[in-house]
């Protein structure tokens, strides 16, 4: 057993945002699992090998939230603990309930499944880029990357397209909002409102049912019960965070990075058979999902270190995805690094459940956007990442200018009005009208 | 020799049927990883190694 490290560390700091990735080297050399008194107090992991086999043991490293029980050592997957009456979905379970929530959304995600939404993908970047190639300067965040995931996750669960300006700014506000920010009750506000157009919503639906992840929510059954609205409710709020937010991160941090490195955009742009290796070289290396935490359940010794009941460990993903142990030249994106066995999708029985979305979600958004503009300068006086990236690594805003192009479409508008009429007559032939 | 996918430690991330989709599928219901292969040529376990190196989960087994 090895002596506890105490280092001083904050992942929803401005030094973590700078120089979290120099902070996790020093401390890795120090201890792999090292610990930190801030928020009560918790263990950080920067090893891959320590992260692998905490997330291994969801018995004893526990993701769930036991809602109403604020001083039970179940407090889910956030740290610092944020106490609230909802319950987070099933990422704040642990199996065998989690994985009979995630049996009814599987069906949706595999690559098979998921192949069938990249025209969507393609079309609605063409589209978001139409709205503005013509002025030569836009936000690549708000005009683009902020949407495309939006409209593919409405369409998925079979919320109206036109609806994800409701769901918009609460869920990227309510993960980039520091827990000490004088905005909080405002963001926690506008959440309050999703939830509650959500939940009329699902009232309504089920009177008017279409296909998606909500009818499978809708029609499944555990131990032949029905789900409850307030569980439905949790498992839509987790794939609508998850949808928008931690694509619009990825897609904006690797845009910029390609704005820095003209050399790796020529390669890409020339061998585009080299977007398989790159994608997950992009995630392994901004690491979109920062890491989660965990609540260790009962005393025990794992991975070499000694745990007690009610500690809470923060799992991250984007330390150990710079273990150096594993990852030759971690600090570097190399576009053909292989093999790459990172962290970023998660590891255990709480892998990312849209990696497959994820993957061809990227794809499509960098490909077309490249095709429409090739050369472009981000602007970083407006350039704003995330006030803390603890939660996702992302960026608020990326304004940008460029050569103006020509429109090809009508826009954005148009697009959600067409997809919405395709989507609608394709619901009415699968009822077998 | 032969190769297999642990069932109980695959999650699904389904990198070894991108790396190898000559010797791995992936299971309708979870997108969990399966060999499909039935002959264990060397050109197999050459790429089933390259897929077991690329494993999150280091869910691939390989008997030489």
């Amino acid at each position: 057993m090895t002596e506890r490290v105490v280092v001083d560390f904050d992942h929803h700091s401005k030094e973590y945002r700078e120089h979290g990735m120099e902070i996790a080297a020093e401390a890795r050399k120090r201890c792999p699992v090292a610990w930190s008194e801030r928020y009560g107090g918790y263990w950080f992991v920067t090893g891959l090998d320590e992260a692998s086999a905490f997330q291994k043991r969801p018995d004893l490293f526990s993701a769930r939230r036991e809602v109403g029980s604020p001083e039970s050592v179940y407090k889910g997957i956030a740290i610092p603990f944020v106490e609230s009456d909802y319950p987070g979905g099933f990422l704040e379970m642990d199996p065998p309930e989690q994985l009979e929530y995630r049996r009814i959304l599987n069906p949706f995600l595999s690559p098979a499944s998921v192949a069938k939404w990249e025209p969507l993908i393609r079309e609605f970047t063409n589209a978001c880029i139409d709205d503005f190639i013509e002025e030569g300067r836009g936000d690549f965040v708000q005009q683009v990357v902020n949407v495309v995931p939006a409209v593919l996750t409405m369409a998925m669960i079979g919320l109206p397209l036109g609806d994800w300006v409701v769901y918009n700014e609460p869920a990227h506000a309510s993960i980039y909002t520091p827990p000490d920010s004088p905005d909080l009750p405002r963001v926690q506000q506008l959440t309050m409102e999703m939830v509650t157009h959500l939940y009329q919503y699902i009232a309504e639906f089920r009177q008017n049912p279409r296909p998606g992840m909500l009818k499978a929510l809708v029609d499944a059954e555990i131990d032949g019960e029905p789900l409850p609205d307030l569980n439905i409710m949790g498992t839509l709020m987790l794939v609508i965070g998850g949808g928008f937010d931690t694509t619009t991160a990825l897609t904006s941090n690797a845009w910029r990075w390609l704005a820095e490195h003209p050399e790796g955009k020529a390669r890409l742009m020339a061998e585009p058979e080299l977007w398989t290796t790159a994608t997950e070289e992009f995630v392994r290396y901004f690491t979109p999902a920062q890491g989660t935490a965990r609540n260790v359940t009962q005393d025990c010794e794992v991975a070499g270190y000694s745990f007690s009941k009610g500690d809470r460990l923060l799992c991250s993903f984007a330390m150990p995805n710079r273990d150096p142990r594993h990852f030759e030249d971690p600090d570097t994106i190399k576009l053909d690094r292989f093999p790459n066995r990172h962290a970023a999708f998660g590891l255990g029985t709480h892998r990312c459940i849209g990696s497959n979305v994820a993957r061809l979600q990227f794809k499509g958004i960098m490909q077309e956007s490249l095709k429409r503009i090739p050369e472009y300068t981000i602007d970083y006086d407006g350039l704003e990442r995330y006030e803390t990236i603890g939660t996702i690594n992302g960026n608020k805003n990326m304004p940008m200018t460029f050569p103006p192009g020509k429109r090809q479409g009508p826009g954005l508008q148009a697009a959600l009005r067409d997809w919405q009429t395709k989507l609608d007559a394709e619901d009415l032939e699968s009822a077998g009208a | 020799m032969r190769v297999y996918v642990q069932e109980d430690v695959c999650q699904g991330h389904t990198l070894c049927c991108m790396t190898a989709p000559e010797v791995f599928g992936l299971r309708d219901e979870d997108g969990h990883g399966f060999v499909k292969v039935t002959e264990f040529t060397p050109e197999v376990m050459e790429a089933a190694k390259r897929a077991a190196a690329n494993c999150p989960e280091q869910a691939i087994v390989i008997e030489e």
